[in-house]
Order: structure tokens, then sequence, then C-alpha cells
């Protein structure tokens, strides 16, 4: 693969690898670097990239798989649980996150790993169950599973969060 | 109304198709959402906005760097090469003569305080050039985040040139 065919079909890829390990990693920062090793990486192994067939399935899969790695890495070095489970937000955060949009966006992170991940490729990045089977190397059958789990625990929690806003308006 | 809630649990399920999520989509984008869909607009609203969010700096350095390396390899061999060849020709023109004089771009130069400075500015800088030059070689990664090398050669080449102007009007 020339410079000019990496330009075209992986560099082209960048915002897309970027949202992905974004919402992986939960850090803009991290998933930029995160991107940047993976390019390195791609480029490095250049010559190899010709028998590649899907090359977008090909660079989406190595993205998560070197975002996984960088989370265990992290984890092994902080002893620290990888999910971060949905918990209520303090006074603090709930000033920080008057933005309805922002809120949602905090749900779905704290969504585990394979979830944000499958939800996000299918209502971010429009892709196909198929497609998303391939990257995560689940069944099309798993795949849906881990995407109804997601959505319905993001409407459980507008819901939830529905309620509440209700239920102070009453009281006042 | 009714077909939007049928789309919604459909939604939810998982069992929706990409054109129906496109549907939708557009229903919570338009301005005619219902009231008791509401709720739902701003997760609608929140994955288009993430769709937007790309990376923020683009990667296509990756590819320039690699050109960069060898311009740098060339320019650091370059001024390493010119440098050497000024500080020998400094040495064979003192001892050639059993005077204490040295030529500096064809002028006689008699003050040895003067020559032995210029020298050790010349080599100064050469030491720089390599010191800043060659270790972003050392990985890819500092090549990436670090064009500066190339700005510090150009910097010293006008800085070197200055001096030796500055020299000639003051001779």
């Amino acid at each position: 693969m020339d410079p000019k065919q990496f330009n075209t079909q992986i560099l082209s890829l960048s915002d897309r690898l970027f949202r992905l390990a974004k919402s992986i990693l939960r850090n803009a920062e991290a998933a930029q670097d995160a991107v940047q090793d993976l390019n390195l990486k791609l480029w490095e192994k250049r010559s190899a990239l010709d028998e590649i067939e899907n090359m977008p399935a090909f660079t989406m899969k190595s993205m998560r798989n070197l975002c996984l790695d960088t989370i265990r890495q992290q984890r092994e070095e902080d002893e620290l649980p990888v999910e971060i489970e949905f918990t209520e937000p303090n006074p603090y955060q709930q000033t920080e996150q008057k933005d309805l949009v922002k809120r949602i966006r905090n749900m779905i992170d704290d969504l585990p790993e394979l979830q944000r991940t499958v939800i996000r490729m299918r209502d971010v990045e429009g892709m196909e169950l198929s497609e998303i089977a391939d990257i995560t190397s689940l069944s099309e059958n798993a795949v849906t599973v881990n995407l109804s789990r997601a959505r319905q625990k993001i409407r459980e929690k507008i819901i939830y969060e529905q309620n509440r806003v209700e239920e102070t308006v009453w009281k006042r | 109304m009714e077909k939007i809630n049928e789309i919604l649990d459909k939604y939810f399920r998982a069992e929706t198709t990409l054109a129906e999520e496109r549907e939708l989509k557009q229903y919570f984008a338009s301005q005619n959402v219902k009231a008791g869909h509401e709720s739902y607009r701003n997760l609608f609203v929140a994955f288009d906005q993430e769709k937007y969010e790309t990376a923020v700096a683009p990667l296509k350095k990756v590819i320039i760097n690699q050109h960069r390396v060898k311009q740098l390899w060339i320019k650091t061999f370059s001024y390493s090469g010119i440098a050497a060849a000024l500080v020998l020709a400094l040495w064979v023109q003192r001892p050639q003569q059993d005077e204490n004089y040295a030529i500096i771009h064809g002028r006689r130069i008699e003050d040895p305080e003067y020559v032995q400075k210029y020298a050790e500015k010349k080599l100064n800088y050469v030491n720089e050039i390599l010191k800043d030059g060659l270790s972003p070689m050392r990985s890819m990664e500092m090549v990436k985040q670090n064009l500066q090398p190339l700005k510090k050669i150009r910097e010293t080449h006008d800085k070197m040139i200055e001096i030796e102007r500055n020299h000639n009007i003051n001779n």
C-alpha cells in the first residue's frame, strides 16, 4: 500500500476511529492518542494491508482491540474496575449536567463497553448489524441482544429522569 | 403518532431496520415532535451531535513526516559537513603560516580571541543542530509531535548568516 492509498483508505477513517476510541476510552485525548498509535502501527505494516478485503471493518476492529488493551493496561496499573456503573449524580454533577443532551451522552458512556460500542456503531455510525458483528467478533444475534439492552437501559434512565423532573415540578 | 410509537417500540427492542431508524431520526429532527415523544428527542439529538465529532488533529502528518525524516537527515548532514569544513579550514590556515591569524571568508583575522569565539559559536550551533535534529529520529512518535528541529535549523542558519553579515560590516 503506497502513501496515497494509505491516505485514501485509512486516514480517511480517522474521524470514525476517533469516535469509536472516544466511546470506549471515554476520553478525547486518550482517543486521539489511540488513533495516532493505530495509524502508525498500520503504516509500519502497510505492505501487508493490500490483502485486507474490508478495510473499514478491519481498522475498526483493530481500533477496538487497541482501546481494550489500553483499558486493560490501565486497570493493571491503577487496579480500578473497568466499568463504572451508573450512580446518582451528586449536586455538583447535577449542576454540571444541566444540559439534557450531555446527560444522555453521559448515560451512554455509563453503559458497559460492549453495549456503548454497539449502540454507537449503530445509532451514530449507522452500521449494519453484520458489520458490527464482524468488528466485535460477535454473532449478529449477540449484537442485537447487546443493542437492545443498551437502548432499554437508556430508555429506563430517560424515563427515570423524566419522572424525577415531573415530581420536582409537582412538589413546588 | 401511532406509527412512530410502533417504530419506537421496535427501536428499543433493536428490531428496526436502518431505514426505520433514519425515519425516527428525521422525525425527531423536525419541528413536529409530539409532546409524548419529547423526552426521546434528546437521545436522537445526542446521536446526531456525536456523528459530527472529528479527530482533533488530522493524522496526515504521519505520511508527511516520513519525508521530513529524510529531509532532516539530509539537512543535518549538510550543515554538519559545512561546519566541519569551516573548522578544518580555520585549523589548516593557522599552522600553515607561522603567524597568529586565520582566514574567515577570505579575510585575514589576526585577533585570536575573535577567531576562537567564532569557531566555538559555529561548533555550538552544530552541536545544537545535531542534538535537536537527531533526537526526533529515535522514534516516529517524537517526529510526529515535534517539527521544531526543522525550524531550529532554519533559525540557526539565519543566525549564522547574521553573524557573518555583522562581522563583514564591522570589518
